[in-house]
């Protein structure tokens, strides 16, 4: 043919070629289609001997709720964890993309990664695409310097704070945290303040919804808490479900048995040379 | 109008007990007008893994495209066939490569894993990979596709419930979606085989 | 306004291409041939913006020929509706080219078939196919009156009830059509449908 076009696995970033179609395509009054939003409750909060992250598990596609128990609270290194908020996309691949640049300067140096190290690698990320990668993160753990907890907004700018809320429920979370934070809580007041305020977004804002997700960072060691608390259970199904006496009217089948694989005996007989 | 909505499309994908199925409308159309009632939108990858891709017609032929070659390509290094969850990161990856100029499409991803343990998952298009217990939907009837699922959907259903299950539900969303229906196309499978079916639909 | 149409018979396949260049509310030429015959067993109707038509027409031509004389074996029509859709698909993310295409073909083995590709690369095998604004009513007519086994004599007979109907319907309807057809003896032009005659022009 004209010419050989291998499709090579590519080498990595972004790809460009596909903008000129699509704007064409919508010069000619086709919209673009919408993302994954986590229109969320994210929140963090240092604690007497740690850090606290939680987060809502709603995802939510326009006003359809698309996921009602995905996780927000996304690994970053043994010792940091990162909520995000945003278009889904965005926060899983820039929390795992710098999550193995993470790895990689941990081999290369051999010792524990610092909170600040992914703190700045994430704001140049997102600050070399000027917010396009919308990502609104809180990053929070426990380095050899002590607890840290920072937020990240998409244009890259970021806070230390001593406990901070983002996302679409960010500010029913907030109030809840300005009425009863105090420096020194123990673990069970931390957590326990971190549920309500995870609540108060779930009840209080229709962008947040479903479970509670929760982590513990403290020295030396880290307790993910999934779904710690379920205060929306479903209670409408019947316990019986549906069954479909009439069945559905078929115009082909095919049927194609599988092949079963075979068993490979480990230490045989050698092959001859 | 948006993007997805040009050529019209219905995915579902659901577990069973061991087992899990797929099924697709058959509609192509260019906006209000049929073209073809034949089309296919589930493409095998291998014997217990299968890709449906929702939305525009043609990133859907391009994407499967480059789907097939990328699993050779691992078939021949590894010498093995892929993994459900690798699969679904593999799509997620060439998807975001694609963040600033997507694919206009929306992946539903089906497979037995180890074991034949059931896996499903669905993207929106640019690679945000929502894993599921039960079932997954995309295209222009995904609302009405919601809807029924959750309610007609039940754990551990064996293949022959699954099908009936997986079969209703598609027909009575498509019937709620101007731009998808004109029959279905299903495929369930279990560890030993793989059932495809069509079947008969509202025409209008 | 533009109107292309195929559809598939029992041994054969047939295109239908209005013969109007027009630019604006001009009408340039009322005898342009939008049917290539891409080699001696396929041909190509083609609708779209003029430019991109004749350029992009002729590309896939010469590179089928090249295939070919290099190879001594000429593609089939499964394999040069999706070289030529591989070709559209790429340009698209380019440079696109603004053509829909109906290419119509007859191997040995496995007849005659028809493909439909449009001008964002969605590619389709159909029995019967039509783009532009003649294809609300070459559509309509042939969901009415088309059967898998037409002999060639009842297809045209339904070509000209489409080309009837596209002519009092249709308010910019183009006044001269082609109909060209192939079969196991190869592609050829099968007749003209001329409600008007290019007047010749003096000479000096």
């Amino acid at each position: 043919m004209a010419k050989v076009e291998v499709d090579a696995p590519p080498k990595g970033g972004f790809s460009f070629d596909l903008c000129r179609r699509n704007d064409m395509l919508s010069k000619k009054g086709v919209k673009p289609p919408s993302y994954l939003k986590t229109g969320t409750t994210i929140v963090g909060l240092i604690f007497q001997d740690g850090v606290i992250l939680g987060a809502d598990t709603r995802a939510t596609e326009g006003p359809i709720v698309a996921d009602k128990n995905c996780e927000k609270i996304h690994y970053m290194a043994p010792n940091i964890y990162c909520c995000g908020a945003g278009t889904a996309a965005d926060t899983e691949a820039v929390t795992d993309t710098i999550s193995s640049q993470l790895k990689l300067h941990r081999y290369h140096t051999g010792r524990e990664s610092r909170v600040v190290t992914a703190l700045t690698l994430l704001k140049s990320h997102l600050f070399r695409y000027q917010g396009h990668v919308s990502a609104a993160l809180v990053l929070g753990g426990v380095d050899v310097t002590g607890p840290h907890l920072h937020t990240i907004y998409p244009h890259g700018s970021t806070d230390t704070l001593p406990f901070a809320t983002m996302g679409s429920g960010s500010l029913a979370a907030m109030a809840v945290f300005e009425s009863k934070y105090h420096e020194g809580l123990s673990k069970d007041e931390g957590v326990k303040l971190v549920c309500e305020a995870i609540c108060s977004g779930i009840f209080n804002d229709l962008g947040s919804g479903s479970n509670v997700d929760i982590c513990v960072i403290t020295k030396g060691q880290k307790e993910y808490l999934r779904n710690h608390l379920s205060p929306n259970p479903r209670t409408y199904v019947s316990s019986k479900g549906y069954t479909f006496t009439k069945k559905t009217e078929v115009l082909l089948t095919k049927i194609t048995p599988l092949k079963k694989l075979v068993d490979v005996i480990e230490g045989g007989d050698a092959m001859e040379e | 109008m948006s993007i997805f909505e040009y050529n019209g499309s219905a995915l579902v994908a659901m577990v069973g007990k061991n087992c899990f199925a797929i099924a697709s409308d058959r509609r192509l159309g260019v906006q209000l007008q049929t073209v073809a009632t034949d089309f296919q939108r589930i493409f095998k990858i291998h014997d217990k893994l299968f890709v449906g891709l929702s939305g525009l017609a043609t990133d859907a032929q391009t994407l499967y495209q480059r789907l097939v070659f990328r699993h050779k390509l691992y078939q021949l290094r590894e010498e093995r066939d892929m993994k459900p969850e690798t699969f679904a990161s593999l799509v997620s990856a060439i998807l975001y490569e694609k963040r600033f100029g997507p694919y206009f499409c929306q992946p539903v991803i089906a497979g037995l894993g180890d074991e034949d343990k059931p896996f499903i998952c669905t993207m929106d298009s640019i690679g945000a990979k929502e894993l599921a217990k039960d079932f997954v939907v995309a295209g222009t009837a995904s609302e009405s596709l919601y809807g029924a699922c959750e309610s007609m959907f039940k754990p551990d259903m064996e293949p022959e419930e699954l099908f009936e299950t997986i079969s209703q539900a598609l027909l009575s969303s498509v019937d709620r979606d101007c731009l998808s229906g004109w029959g279905g196309h299903v495929y369930v499978v279990t560890p030993t085989e793989v059932t495809e079916r069509i079947l008969k639909g509202r025409m209008d | 306004m533009e109107s292309v149409f195929g559809l598939v018979g029992a041994d054969f396949a047939l295109v239908v291409a209005d013969s109007s260049a027009v630019h604006s509310i001009l009408v340039h030429k009322s005898n342009e041939d939008k049917i290539m015959v891409l080699d001696s067993h396929k041909l190509l109707g083609a609708s779209g913006e003029s430019g991109d038509r004749a350029q992009f027409t002729e590309y896939i031509q010469k590179n089928v020929a090249l295939y070919q004389f290099r190879n001594g074996i000429p593609l089939t029509t499964a394999a040069a509706a999706n070289f030529t859709r591989g070709e559209l698909a790429t340009a698209l993310r380019k440079n696109p080219y603004s053509v829909n295409i109906l290419m119509a073909g007859y191997d040995k083995g496995t007849g005659p078939s028809l493909y439909y590709i449009d001008y964002i690369a969605s590619l389709h095998k159909v029995e019967k196919g039509a783009f532009g604004y003649g294809s609300y009513f070459s559509l309509a007519m042939m969901d009415r009156h088309y059967r898998k086994d037409m002999t060639v004599e009842e297809a045209v007979e339904l070509v000209d009830k489409c080309i009837i109907e596209i002519r009092s319907r249709l308010v910019v309807a183009p006044p001269n059509f082609v109909i060209k057809i192939v079969d196991k003896d190869g592609a050829r032009e099968y007749a003209w449908r001329e409600s008007i005659k290019d007047t010749s022009v003096p000479t000096a």
